[in-house]
Order: C-alpha cells, then structure tokens, then sequence
C-alpha cells in the first residue's frame, strides 16, 4: 500500500509541476510522466490482487476528525483502479494534442492539474475505507471534473452546462450523505466494513437506506431519470474531459453500487428487481435519445445512459440471484455487468477521441452539417467505426461479450416459472430493442459524418489529427478488438472481483460461453478473409470504372439532397413522440414569391430536463395559481378539503395501527 | 462439429437459396397464369453477375466494396449456426441464437452503411427504412425465442426448436413463434407485404433501393447473401413444425425438412401474389404483430409452467 501513497505523491508533485513550469507542453508532459508513473506504481499493487493474492489493508494516521483511515484493495476496487488511470493517463495525452491549438493563448497549467486530481481521487474513492475519506474522494472527482468541463468558460452556455452539472452531482453528493449519516447513526463508525452488519438485517431502515443509495449512485452513473445534467455536460466539455466523465469518472457510481451490494450480503428480492427496473428504462429512454440527437457528443453522452442501464440490468440480475440462491444468475449477472463497464469504458472513450479529432478538424459536430469525412481521416474513420460496431453489441468486438452473458442469464431457465420468468425475458427482448435501435444510432451516427458528401459545403475539413490524438485512440481499438476476439482476457481481469459476489467460482457456463465467443469471432475473421481473397482472385484482370452515383439515373445529385440525420431517424422517432420533443424554430416563407429568407431549426431536446426547469421555474407560480383558486372555487376547494381530510385520516390509521 | 454434419449443412447452405428463391418466384408465376423462369434462374443470374465489370461511385469509400463482403460472411455464418437440417448445426453452444441475431445485424449494418456511402437519398432512404424496421423485429424474435428457451437445458438454437408438441397449450406456442418468425421471415428477406423485391420503383423498396449502385461481383455476393438468410428463416420454421426433428441427423429429418422448406416457400410465393404491399405509415404496426405473437406465447408458457408443472 506504500506505493498507492507513493502514487498519490507523485500525483501531487506533477500537479506543482504543472504549475510551476514555463510553456504549455512542459506543463503537459509534466502531467502526463507524472500520471505514468502512478499508473505504473498503481498496476504494480493492483495486478497481484487481480490474480488473486490476499487482500490488501492498511491504516494511516490522521488527527481529527479521523483518528485513523483505514484503507483496503480488494479485487472490485483493483479492479476498477486497474484501468481507470491507464485511461485518464491517455485522456492526457489525448489532452496535449486536442489543446494545442489553445496553448499559445491561454495557461493550461490548470487543466492539467485538475486532470492530476482526478486521478487522486480514483485512487482514494476505490481503497479507502472510510466513508469520510470517500466522499472528499467523491468531492474532489465532481469538483474537477466541473473545472474541466469549463474549459471553454467564455462561453455562457458551457458555463451554465458545468454549472448544472455541478448542482445536480451535488444533489447525489446531499442524499448520499443522508445514507451515510443514517448508517453510521446506527453504526456508530463510518467505517464501510462497520456498516455491514447494519446491511445486512432485513428491516425497513436497510430498505431506505438501500434506496437512497442506489438514487445517489444512479444520479452519478447518469441513470434515467437522474440523467439530465449529462447531455448538456458532455455537449460543452472538451472532447477528453467527455471521454474521461463518461468512460471513467462516473463509472465511480457503479463502482458504488457494487460496493453496496456485496455489503448487503443477502439482498431482498425487490431489491433486485428495483434494479432492473432501473437499468431497463435508462437502457430504453438513453437509446431513444441517442437516435435523435443532432449534435455528436450529446449522442455520444445519451448512450452512455444506454451502457449504464445495461449494467444495472446485470447487477439486477445478480441481485436477484443472490436473493433467491441461484449461483448461475449471479455469475452471469455480475460478470455481464462488470465486464459491460470494462466494454463501455473502452469503446465510449473511444468514440468520443474520434468525436473531437472530428471537431479538431471540421471545427462542428453537428450532423446534420458535416458528412463525407472519411476520404480526408481515414484513421479516425477506421477508429470511430470501431467503436460504434462495439457499442451495437455486435460480434467479434466486446459489446457482444457482456450482452451474450446478459442474455444467458435472461433467458436461461435459472428463473422461476410464471411472473418472474416472463419479467426476466421481456427484459431481454427490450435489451434485444435497444440493440437495434443502437445499431441505427450508430450507423446514422458514422454515416452522417464520415460517409456521402458534406451536407454544409461551408464546412473545411483540416484533415487528420496529429499523433497525440491517434494514439489512445489507437489504443483503444486494440482493447475493444482484444476483448472482442479474446474475451478470456476480459475474464482475467474481473475474474476474482466477480468471485466476492459468487463465493469463490466462475462456474463452466461463463467460461465456456467466453470460449464459444473466442471461437465465433474466429471462425467470422476467418470466413470474411477468405472472401476477400476469393473477391480479389474473382476479379483479377477486371479493372473496375469510377464514375458518379448511379441512384436510378438522376443526374442532378447535390450533397444537400442526401438523408439528414433528422431525415433517417425521424421515422423511427416519431413512433416515441411522448418521449423524444422536438423543438422546431421556424420562420417559413409566406407568399409565392417570397422577399425574406425563411429558416427552420430543429432540435431534440431533453424531456425530463425541460420538465424539471418548468417545475422549477414556473413551479411556485403554479402553486400560487392553485392556492389562490381555493377561495374562489367551489370545486378546487372541496378537493383541496378532501385530500386534506384524507390525508389526516391516514397519519390517524397508520400511527394509531 | 463432427465433418457429416458440417458437408450436410454446407451442401443445404450453397444449394438450397437458389431452389428457394426459383419456387418463390415459380409459384407467383404460376399465380399469374405464366410458366415462369426455371428453378435454378438465380444461379444463372450469379455467373451473369461475375462477369461483369463493376462500376464504382467516384463518393464512395472502401466500406462499400467491404459491405457486401461483410454481409455474406455473417450471413454464412450465422447459417452454420441455424438448425436448418432439422438437426442441430456444426457451430452449437449455449445461447447461439443470440449470437445468429447479432450476426445479421452486423451485415445489416455493413449494408446500410455501404448504402449511406454513395450519398444518394435513394441509398439513404432504403438504409433509414431497413433501421427502423429491424430495430422495431429484434424484440419479436427474442421474445419468441425466450419463451422456447423455457425448458430446462434449452438453449442452443437447435435444442430451442425441438419441441414436440403435446398439448394444446403447446400446439398454441408453437403456432404463435411460427406466426413470429413468418414474420422475420418477411422483414429479413424482403417479401411482400413488408418490402417488394419485383418493382424496381424506389419509393416501395427497402432492400432493393439500398444495394442500387452495386454492380458485378458486389451484386452477385449481396443477392447469394439475402437468398440465403431468405432460406435460414424458411429453414427455422421447417425445423420448427417437422416432427422427425432430433439431435441426431437422420435422413428422413433432412428430408421432410427440406420439403417443409420448400413448402414454406410456396407459401411465401402464394401470399405474395395474393397481398398487396402494406402502406408504409403501418409497416410498423405488421413488424409488432410479431412482438405481439411473441408475447402472447410467453405469456401461454408462463400460464402452462407457472403452476409448478414440469415442462
């Protein structure tokens, strides 16, 4: 554990170098040698613990208010440690290259700094013990990765994103305190393996207590219907700090989750099922978003609500199983949902590195202006597909792997027979919709930027981005391809963080479906190479002609009459009107021979977020109105009365009963 | 995967989509009061395509030559998987259907986007369609498949369709995942009323209108692809319905399953000519009735086996 503080300090000491030194890139390689060298100390304790050697403790002294912190490693914290700096170690360089065109200009010193922290506070929120000490970890995390999305702060609109953001992760910071406060008001400790026995007796506090845990922990991951700060958030901040929010930052809340869990021991079976419940509507509302929005990084940012649904529907599931004693729910569920936030991580990160290698170069990321991209960044191209191919959920990447285990564990027979069964596959064939509808999402979101012509003939592509940007994109690739093909290796890593849930042993249905996976990708690679080769000896001699789209034979195609995104998704979305509203600005032209020019704009805007604000905002004028018709009306009165009455009666019963 | 089994569902693979497509198009002619084109008319027109010298968009890029490609080998492969035989496939473990949806769903996605790269609306108008009608199938298809996965140790593709049906709870099961996957059946390979394959008018077509400015070899690779997934789905509900089914691959089973399949597909042929096309706006609406059939049989399951009875 020495070297986790060794970590730490080097951490720091980058932190003051990055201040300290004189230009830009000084400062960021300061940060990046810095962060290496934790990352290579951290990898240096975790990688022993992930193959199974004993637990690691240890305790350091304080003054007040804590006497002592006591820290412990244990797989899940190894685990999520093992690739949380590795990538915002990439994020950094990712950040050297993205900034560059800024550095002459402003003083980075700061954001990367503030990077530095980040990666502090992974290393607190995933060892240490005390409640105390993880919710400054939690602070520190929410208020760095506020400074950072307000990168571009002259910008008013980014400043109100990061300040949303802030609020509302403040809003989970308050009820996750209240869990706190109330566990340790019966505990007596604030130390997590003190608030195990508390969690572990069936009662009503237990419940509450559960409840406002999980609502924290799905505000942070960005859960519906906790998600709203997240899209306006992802939309402002620099590509990196999206990638590093959504890929790393709030896997902490998961993180959390899976924390909680296993010190419930034996969870009730609602439990389970408030899970699902849960991980199915983010997955569901997060993919419907994802399939109409205009601007890229707020698509990207929706399906990462779709991801973390995903997961919660496995960590549901294994609730379940360890509710009801059925080992086989259990593996599969917590090995699909650990191993999807592995998978998700990978490839959300890489998705949003090609979305701002995208604006490097076209300086836009609306969809609805760019196209045709691929022809000047073949690279990014390349990457971006791969990473919407991973988060489709489609073979040989690893997006397939975790929902094969998901499925397995919904659809196999492990679940009673009558209601629960029919719940568990209707979850499935909603996880199956999702897919689907991802699969459009991220064909429309590839093919609106990359393939065609450029809708927005204004637009100038710079070309391809430099080195610093490519390679943890490259990265990337080869984690996403690697899990992919060869998912055992995904296995090593959260094979004993997934063995605290089930007591020990992955049983043979996982490893053997890893091993069929294996296989498949195999067997997929090896039948599309030979028809290539096949292809090229089918056509050798024949050399092919170039000419213009051939569409039907009409011969006056201009870029602008290819399919907008709105154009492709607007038939599926208009199926989900009640929850996907459209926000349309127009001002169209009136007579037959119009003078002024008309425009039109629309926008997808977010339902539960524009509720909220109307509450919000209006939300006292609507009390008043309805106050002030109480006098007035007869009816509005005899309402009011009788909720009243109602009211009273039931506090009467339910004290006295 | 012992090498009988493979050679047989290879020899089923190559040979039977032509027959399937020439008795689709035998019967509609025979509807129409003509001779109609001879069975093995699609083979004819695969060494026509070969020949020919492909013309490529100067907007494209190397997905669309990489699209097709894509198409067939998931096509290929998800076919090794299908129990098309009446028996279960060389590639067969735990929850492979999972992976025979996600295998055609690459290919779709290949195409689409070989679709998008041409940057024509027509293109783009066929890949939107052809989105938005397999998003609204994949739950269908796993909620009929979820509910043949019920019984214990079911679940490999070949295990699920296994079932001999007893009574009449089952026969109705049964009955609902044929209904289901009838309707996949005409959502993935493009028949009427979901789709027309005969007109060339772009307005009335999802599958054509994507593959367009394909030519030559490309043509040739995307046509043998969706005559093949157009036999796997005549094939899984041959499986399905044929009483002679088994782990074990038997002679008789590969028989009445490859008559069921054709039989399937004069059915095929038969509701083509006397259906017209659905309306657009209410294609939605058909794709659901397979999700609908599909619930109801999970619901019939849960009713059968939720009393604690064995299945």
């Amino acid at each position: 554990m020495t070297l986790i503080s060794i970590a730490a300090a080097c951490l720091l000491a980058g932190a003051v170098f990055a201040l300290v030194l004189r230009s830009n890139v000084q400062r960021g390689l300061a940060s990046v040698v810095s962060q290496a060298a934790a990352t290579v100390c951290v990898l240096w304790v975790v990688i022993p613990v992930l193959g199974g050697a004993p637990e690691l403790h240890a305790s350091l002294n304080w003054s007040y208010p804590v006497e002592t912190v006591a820290a412990h490693l244990d797989a899940l914290g190894a685990f999520f440690l093992s690739w949380s700096l590795p990538m915002t170690l990439l994020g950094t360089i990712y950040a050297l290259g993205y900034l560059r065109p800024h550095f002459s200009s402003r003083h980075a010193g700061v954001h990367f700094v503030l990077l530095n922290l980040t990666s502090l506070s992974f290393l607190t929120i995933y060892t240490v013990e005390s409640a105390f000490v993880f919710l400054l970890g939690w602070e520190i995390a929410a208020v760095a990765a506020w400074l950072l999305v307000i990168w571009d702060h002259r910008n008013q609109k980014v400043r109100f994103a990061g300040f949303n953001y802030l609020v509302s992760t403040h809003v989970g910071l308050f009820i996750l305190v209240a869990a706190f406060m109330t566990i340790s008001s019966r505990t007596g400790s604030m130390d997590f393996q003190s608030f195990a026995p508390f969690l572990q007796t069936p009662g009503a506090l237990r419940d509450v207590t559960f409840v406002l845990l999980m609502l924290s922990f799905a505000l942070k991951s960005a859960f519906f219907p906790f998600h709203t700060w997240l899209p306006r958030a992802h939309s402002a901040a620099p590509a990196h700090v999206s990638a590093l929010m959504s890929g790393v930052i709030h896997k902490a809340g998961l993180f959390g989750m899976l924390r909680f869990i296993l010190l419930l021991g034996k969870p009730e079976p609602w439990m389970g099922w408030f899970l699902i419940v849960l991980g199915w509507l983010s997955a569901l509302v997060g993919v419907l978003y994802t399939t109409a929005q205009r601007d890229l990084k707020r698509l990207l940012g929706y399906s990462s609500t779709e991801n973390v649904g995903i997961a919660g529907v496995g960590f549901g599931m294994g609730c379940l199983g360890l509710s009801t004693d059925q080992p086989a729910l259990v593996a599969l569920g917590f090995t699909g949902g650990i191993l999807h936030i592995l998978n998700h991580a990978f490839f959300k990160c890489l998705l949003f590195y090609a979305a701002g290698a995208v604006y490097r170069s076209a300086h836009t990321v609306d969809l609805e202006r760019l196209g045709g991209l691929a022809r000047r960044m073949p690279w990014t191209s390349g990457f971006f597909l791969v990473g919407g191919l991973a988060s489709s959920a489609l073979p040989p990447f690893n997006g397939f792997v975790s929902e094969l285990l998901l499925f397995s564990g919904l659809l196999g027979s492990s679940a009673d027979a009558g209601m629960p069964r029919v719940m568990l596959v209707s979850a499935a064939s909603v996880m199956a919709f999702v897919g689907g509808a991802s699969a459009l999402a991220m064909t429309r979101a590839y093919g609106m930027t990359f393939l065609g012509g450029p809708r927005d003939s204004s637009i100038h592509t710079e070309g391809e981005v430099g080195l610093a940007m490519r390679i943890p994109m490259l990265l990337h690739t080869l984690g996403v391809v690697v899990l992919g093909v060869w998912p055992a290796s995904g296995l090593l890593l959260i094979g004993h963080a997934v063995g605290l849930f089930t007591g020990g042993a992955i049983p043979s249905q996982v490893t053997s479906a890893l091993t069929s996976i294996s296989g498949l990708g195999a067997l997929l690679l090896l039948v599309f190479g030979g028809l290539v080769l096949l292809r090229l000896a089918l056509t050798r001699g024949m050399t092919a002609r170039q000419h213009v789209t051939w569409a039907c034979g009409y011969t006056g195609v201009t870029p602008r009459m290819q399919y907008t995104s709105t154009s492709f998704s607007l038939q599926f979305g208009v199926m989900f009107d009640a929850v996907l509203v459209r926000l349309r600005r127009q001002q169209l032209p009136q007579e037959p021979f119009p003078r002024a020019q008309g425009h039109l704009h629309t926008h997808c805007v977010d339902a539960v977020e524009r509720r909220l604000f109307e509450v919000m905002g209006e939300g006292d004028t609507l009390v008043a109105r309805t106050a002030g018709q109480i006098p007035e009306s007869t009816r509005v009165s005899f309402a009011a009365g009788l909720v009243v009455i109602v009211g009273l009666l039931a506090l009467l019963l339910t004290g006295t009963g | 995967m012992q090498l009988r089994t493979l050679m047989v569902q290879l020899a089923v693979m190559l040979v039977m989509p032509i027959l399937v497509v020439g008795v689709i198009n035998r019967t509609k002619a025979m509807w129409a009061g003509r001779r109609g084109p001879p069975l093995l008319q699609t083979l004819f027109d695969l060494k026509r395509l070969l020949h020919k010298q492909p013309v490529y968009s100067q907007t494209t890029t190397s997905i669309f030559k990489l699209g097709p490609l894509v198409l067939l080998a998931s096509a290929l492969v998800a076919a090794l998987i299908a129990p098309i035989t009446g028996a279960a496939g060389p590639v067969s473990f735990a929850f492979d259907f999972v992976a025979f949806a996600s295998l055609w769903g690459l290919g779709r996605v290949f195409m689409m986007l070989a679709a998008l790269d041409t940057g024509s609306a027509f293109e783009g108008m066929g890949a939107s369609r052809e989105a938005t009608y397999a998003a609204l199938l994949e739950p269908g298809l796993f909620m009929a498949l979820g509910t043949l996965a019920g019984g214990a140790g079911h679940t490999s593709f070949a295990q699920l369709l296994d079932v001999a049906p007893r009574s009449a709870g089952e026969v109705l099961i049964t009955a609902l995942c044929v209904v289901c996957l009838l309707v996949v059946l005409q959502v993935e390979g493009a028949r009427v009323p979901v789709d027309d394959p005969a007109t060339h008018l772009e307005l009335t077509m999802i599958h054509e209108v994507m593959v367009l400015d394909h030519s030559g070899v490309d043509l040739a690779v995307i046509q043998f692809a969706s005559a093949l997934k157009l036999m796997v789905c005549a094939a899984l509900v041959a499986t399905l319905i044929n009483p002679f089914h088994g782990a074990s691959a038997s002679w008789l089973a590969l028989g009445v399953n490859l008559g069921l399949t054709l039989a399937v597909a004069v059915l095929v042929g038969t509701s083509e000519s006397l259906v017209a096309r659905l309306r657009l706006r209410i294609l939605p609406r058909y794709v659901l009735v397979a999700l609908t059939s599909g619930f109801l049989a999970l619901l019939v399951s849960a009713a059968r086996y939720g009393s604690g009875a064995a299945p």
